[in-house]
């Protein structure tokens, strides 16, 4: 059992692993000695504005820190030794000790000096003080003109940093026994590597989907420490929380009707009657899917605001507002009416319209062919885009986040309550009451509507259409499209004028300003945002390449659970997955908030469902036999996967890549919640933006997000494009 | 170029598979034993759904059996993956990779075991050359029409010096003509390699030209184990004699067993057979089986059985007459037609049976 080669493999993936391990864990442990350093800087700082200067007033001041930080010593020196006199204020008689040991060494000597030129300044090395381990810091006390006038030496215990310290070198121990074990483990059965991929996804799913959402689920039914029905009782009674529910559910069926009338509207245009330009209006009704939360927002408010550009400078109405219902229904319509469009494009594609001509033939009129044949087989496709829309509208978070004014929804109300006013429980129960709507349109959606499907794909589009619409239907169509694309081009044409105007509201004048200074501030958040997305697209590219290669292909117990438990995260709305997310990893044994880790894998985690469903379609359409036959040949399943399936899968991992690239650059609703100081996204800073009023920054931040966006897709456009070329070629050679 | 020989063992296989939406079980293969000798071809014959390609596939190792032992040689292989064992199947969808031309397809094997550039290339085109692909190498197997991609996919495995070739219906998606063609060159190709290997057929044409042992079976098991001329010749159930070849079914009353011969009463005619199925005795019903080359029209009353003729159909070197008896019609070949007497549709004949051909079968 135990080879030569297979003990080399498992060293050599021990050695990586642990590798990988330390890397991440010792980052971790950096980043969280920074913090650590931050807050004692802060601390410093703050107990050292309210230092009295007065020397009677000093020793007060020493015992009311030693009661309210009792980890904490303090020594005051007043005046700056080496510039004159200077006097030692402590609340113990070992300090003094302490300090004129000390006093001479070059630590002592350069901490001071640091404080006497208003620095802080921190010392590497521990101290010990009364069997303890103690870090120091020096800091300048200054008088009311805020001129130097003493030095303040922290001795801050180390004990907390060493537990946690501690705790994290067990973590490191436990990932790699956790491998270990694992691998061990999976030795025992017929196909190691296998068993080994199907444990990993396990492990993956168990600790970064059902851990988290079970957190949350804990959380609302505790009440210190204790379990209570209270969080639960709360939210359903509060007048505040139930408006917020029936707002999301309102919002969403508003939404959701507009989207299917404007979806079908254009789907039906486009692939029931010959007009021209049908690839023009097909990607206008496809853009907004991939534009970034916020920006259809922005110009919403940009026109229609209260300093905006049609309701004040053309119109001047008053008392109109654009903030609630009214306008959150505006701007989601216009930007998932394409996913509405995308799922009845489909439906009514593969109804074949030879049906139609069979109606007509039988002497029915064009309303009643449409009435009693094309509109009946659509019913499950414009059921399914009615519902699909519906959880988007719901799950929506950046547009109430901005638009909402008055009007209260569950996914801005849980956002607030987390970040607002810090209640936790409150948050998760409200976006777990938001999943109730969303589960139900999804189940409903799976297996009622899919069930009712008539369709019946023929593969055979009919080479000639007959025109379903008489010629005054048709042109009012198609005026309603061409208004409605127009007044999409508008609004992204507003973002764009908005990158170049002064002051919009006020002051139209041109400017290059808002570029300068956006990229000046955003630049941060630019990189941050893009190496993120940079490295969460291979990692869920490869792991979503994967997964599919094994729900396919493989039968194992517990897959169906898997698969379940893998395309969860779509179903869920965003700010659910982001509270669970800060509930789970904010604590031991995984602290990873803080961290560029979590936001990485929030990430491949919501991106990896749609991923799947990608390589799963594909596979689907490849024979087994040839997996098989490089098996047979000798082949293991990640060479198989590496040499076979990847080639010939190559268009959906490609698409899924650059899905993931994009969704990850406009993420917005659970990334919120797990940025930090450290890494910071694109979309909040617009977000940021725009609540202070800096429409120009905004739109600026919007522009350059839509840019990049479009940029991969392009990308993405030309690589798979080249490798249907490719296959052009082929079936030339052949013909 | 050599090739191992080795034997395969199946001991007891049982294979169930769950079906999940009925919550039943679906026995694919019941206690199945076979033993393969090194070097022969066995074919597994029967209608589809009776397990013989789940049979072949736990060979491969696609297949875990819910019950038994998978041997190949003398090792113990049943949990092995497929990747670990020393067969190469061929696909009936030939399961070429798309994306590789035809060299690379074949030369896959051979890169996983990581063979020196030189070797791949000189052993590549040594089995291009057997199988008569030289000027394809550079070819996609898109652009190959099915003879030729079944021909890359024959070369693909043997390249790997398989102990065991499995061959899952490799002839089925090829026109009649193509198949007559492969099916020599499958057999010359396996009898000059002397190489083990499995065939798997609901063709009996295939299954009889090819084989040095015929396995039928049905419903998940075994039927009969023995070669073409026995199987064809001496059947021991309706259902093997059917499924191999065309055959008429008499039922007849048993009179006397001696050890060779059977003497059975038909149409109350007293009728000396010479082969029988072992273990039926006198005073029993049974079945007697008539293959259409074994019985001929003569004038009424000459014969066993009488009868009219149906319909003649003219193949050239036979004329089939389907006469119609008592007992429902029955297909009597004429071979050599020009220098026999054909009856006319509708004329009244008399069957005459080759005692020597008949055999008797037991009643089912």
């Amino acid at each position: 059992m135990f080879t030569k080669k297979k003990v080399a493999v498992f060293i050599v993936l021990l050695v990586l692993v642990l590798i990988l391990d330390f890397w991440i864990f010792n980052n971790v442990k950096d980043e969280f000695a920074d913090i650590i350093q931050s807050n004692r800087a802060e601390l410093a700082s703050a107990l050292l504005l309210s230092a009295p200067t007065d020397e009677e007033k000093i020793e007060g001041w020493l015992a009311t820190n030693r009661e309210k930080h009792p980890d904490l010593n303090i020594i005051y020196i007043k005046g700056l030794p080496g510039y004159g006199d200077s006097k030692l204020f402590t609340v113990e008689e070992g300090l003094l000790r302490f300090y004129s040991s000390n006093e001479d060494s070059a630590v002592f000597e350069k901490g001071i000096e640091s404080a006497v030129y208003d620095e802080l300044y921190f010392a590497q090395d521990n101290y010990n003080y009364r069997d303890s381990e103690n870090r120091l810091v020096f800091a300048p006390i200054k008088d009311e003109m805020g001129f130097p006038v003493g030095v303040g030496i922290f001795l801050f215990n180390n004990k907390e940093y060493k537990k946690f310290n501690n705790l994290i070198n067990i973590f490191i121990l436990a990932v790699a026994a956790i491998f270990f074990v694992v691998y061990w483990l999976s030795q025992f059965t017929r196909d190691p590597m296998l068993s080994f991929i199907i444990l990993f996804l396990l492990l993956l799913v168990g600790i970064f989907i059902v851990y988290p959402l079970f957190e949350a689920v804990r959380l609302t039914f505790l009440k210190d420490g204790q379990f209570s029905l209270e969080t639960w009782k709360t939210i359903l009674t509060t007048k505040q929380y139930v408006s917020a529910l029936w707002g999301s559910i309102k919002l969403g069926i508003s939404t959701a009707t507009f989207s299917t009338l404007v979806g079908f509207l254009f789907a039906f245009v486009i692939t029931r009657t010959a007009v021209k330009g049908k690839k023009f209006f097909s990607t206008m009704a496809t853009l907004p899917v991939i534009s970034p939360p916020f920006s259809l927002t922005l110009s919403i408010i940009l026109l229609f605001g209260n300093n905006g550009l049609i309701t004040k400078q053309l119109l001047n109405v008053q008392n109109f507002s654009i903030y609630g219902l009214g306008g959150l229904t505006l701007v989601q319509t216009m930007g998932m009416f394409p996913i509405a469009f995308l799922t009845m494009v489909g439906v009514l594609n593969a109804i074949d319209s030879t049906l139609e001509d069979a109606a007509m033939d039988l002497s029915a009129s064009r309303m009643k062919t449409f009435t009693s044949v094309t509109l009946p087989l659509a019913v499950p496709g414009i059921l399914s885009a009615w519902l699909l829309v519906f959880t988007n509208s719901l799950a929506d978070f950046a547009n109430p986040l901005i638009l909402s004014g008055d009007y209260r929804v569950l996914s801005v109300e849980a956002y607030l309550e987390v970040t607002g006013m810090n209640r936790l429980g409150n948050g998760a129960a409200l976006s777990l009451l938001l999943l109730l709507p969303t589960l139900t349109a999804f189940l409903v959606q799976r297996t009622w509507v899919s069930k009712k499907s008539y369709v019946t794909v023929t593969g055979k589009p009919s080479a000639t259409l007959t025109e379903l619409t008489s010629k005054p239907v048709k042109y009012t169509l198609l005026t309603l499209m061409i208004v409605i694309t127009a007044f999409l081009i508008g609004l992204y044409g507003t973002i764009v004028a908005g990158c170049f105007v002064k002051n919009w509201g006020i002051d139209y004048s041109f400017t290059l300003e808002n570029w300068s200074e956006a990229l000046q501030r955003g630049k941060d958040a630019i990189v941050d945002t893009t190496i993120l997305a940079t490295i969460t697209m291979p990692i869920a590219g490869i792991i979503a390449m994967v997964a599919a290669m094994i729900i396919v292909r493989k039968k194992f117990y517990g897959k169906r659970l898997m698969e379940i438990l893998l395309m969860t995260p779509f179903a869920i709305p965003g700010t659910l997955i982001g509270i669970s997310f800060i509930l789970a990893f904010n604590k031991a044994p995984l602290i990873l908030v803080g961290t560029a880790a979590i936001i990485i894998i929030n990430y491949v985690v919501r991106e990896l469902p749609v991923g799947i469903e990608g390589g799963v379609a594909t596979l689907r359409q490849i024979d087994p036999a040839i997996e098989e036959a490089a098996s047979d040949l000798g082949a293991d399943v990640p060479t198989v996967f590496r040499t076979i399936i990847l080639p010939l899968i190559r268009p959906a991992f490609i698409s899924s890549l650059s899905y993931t690239f994009v969704r990850s650059m406009t993420a917005v609703s659970a990334v919120i919640f797990l940025i930090s100081a450290q890494w910071y996204h694109m979309t909040v800073l617009i977000y940021n933006f725009s609540e202070n009023l800096r429409f120009g920054l905004a739109s600026v931040l919007a522009t350059t997000l839509i840019i990049i966006v479009l940029a991969v897709f392009g990308l993405m456009r030309l690589l798979i494009r080249e490798n249907k070329v490719l296959a052009k070629n082929d079936a030339v050679m052949r013909g | 170029m050599k090739t191992k020989t080795t034997s395969v063992n199946l001991e007891n296989i049982t294979k169930i598979f769950k079906d999940k939406q009925s919550h039943s079980e679906v026995h694919a293969v019941q206690d199945v034993n076979i033993l393969i000798e090194p070097g022969t071809l066995v074919t597994l014959l029967g209608p589809s759904g009776c397990g013989k390609t789940t049979t072949l596939r736990m060979i491969a190792g696609f297949e875990l059996p819910t019950k038994g032992k998978v041997y190949i040689g003398n090792e113990d292989v049943t949990y092995l993956p497929p990747n670990k064992r020393d067969t190469a199947m061929v696909f009936q969808s030939y399961g070429l990779f798309p994306h590789m031309n035809v060299f690379n397809n074949i030369a896959y094997g051979l890169k996983l075991r990581q063979m020196s550039k030189s070797e791949i290339e000189k052993r590549v085109m040594e089995i291009l050359k057997v199988v008569g692909l030289e000027q394809l190498a550079q070819r996609a197997p898109s652009r190959l029409s099915g003879g030729q991609q079944q021909r890359v996919s024959l070369a693909r495995s043997l390249i790997v010096q398989p102990s065991v070739l499995l061959l899952d219906e490799p002839l089925s998606n090829l026109d009649a003509l193509l198949r007559e063609q492969m099916r020599v060159e499958i057999r010359r190709i396996q009898q000059s390699f002397g190489i083990t290997a499995v065939y798997v057929t609901h063709d009996r044409v295939e299954a009889m030209s090819l084989s040095d042992q015929v396995i039928v079976m049905n419903a998940g098991k075994i039927i009969q184990v023995g070669s073409p001329e026995e199987i064809y010749e001496k059947p021991d159930s309706k259902f093997v004699a059917g499924f191999i070849g065309k055959v008429a079914f008499f039922p007849v009353e048993v009179q006397e067993v001696s050890e060779k011969k059977c003497v059975v009463e038909i149409n109350e005619k007293v009728f000396n057979t010479y082969s029988y199925v072992e273990g039926i005795q006198a005073g029993q019903k049974a079945t007697m089986m008539c293959r259409p080359e074994s019985m001929k029209p003569v004038e009424p009353g000459e014969g066993i059985l009488d009868g009219e003729v149906r319909t003649n159909i003219y193949l050239g070197n036979s004329v089939e007459s389907f006469i119609s008896t008592e007992f429902g019609e029955v297909l009597v070949q004429i071979d050599n037609p020009a220098q026999k007497k054909i009856y006319k549709e509708g004329k009244k004949v008399s069957m005459a049976i080759d005692s020597e051909l008949a055999r008797v079968l037991p009643e089912e």
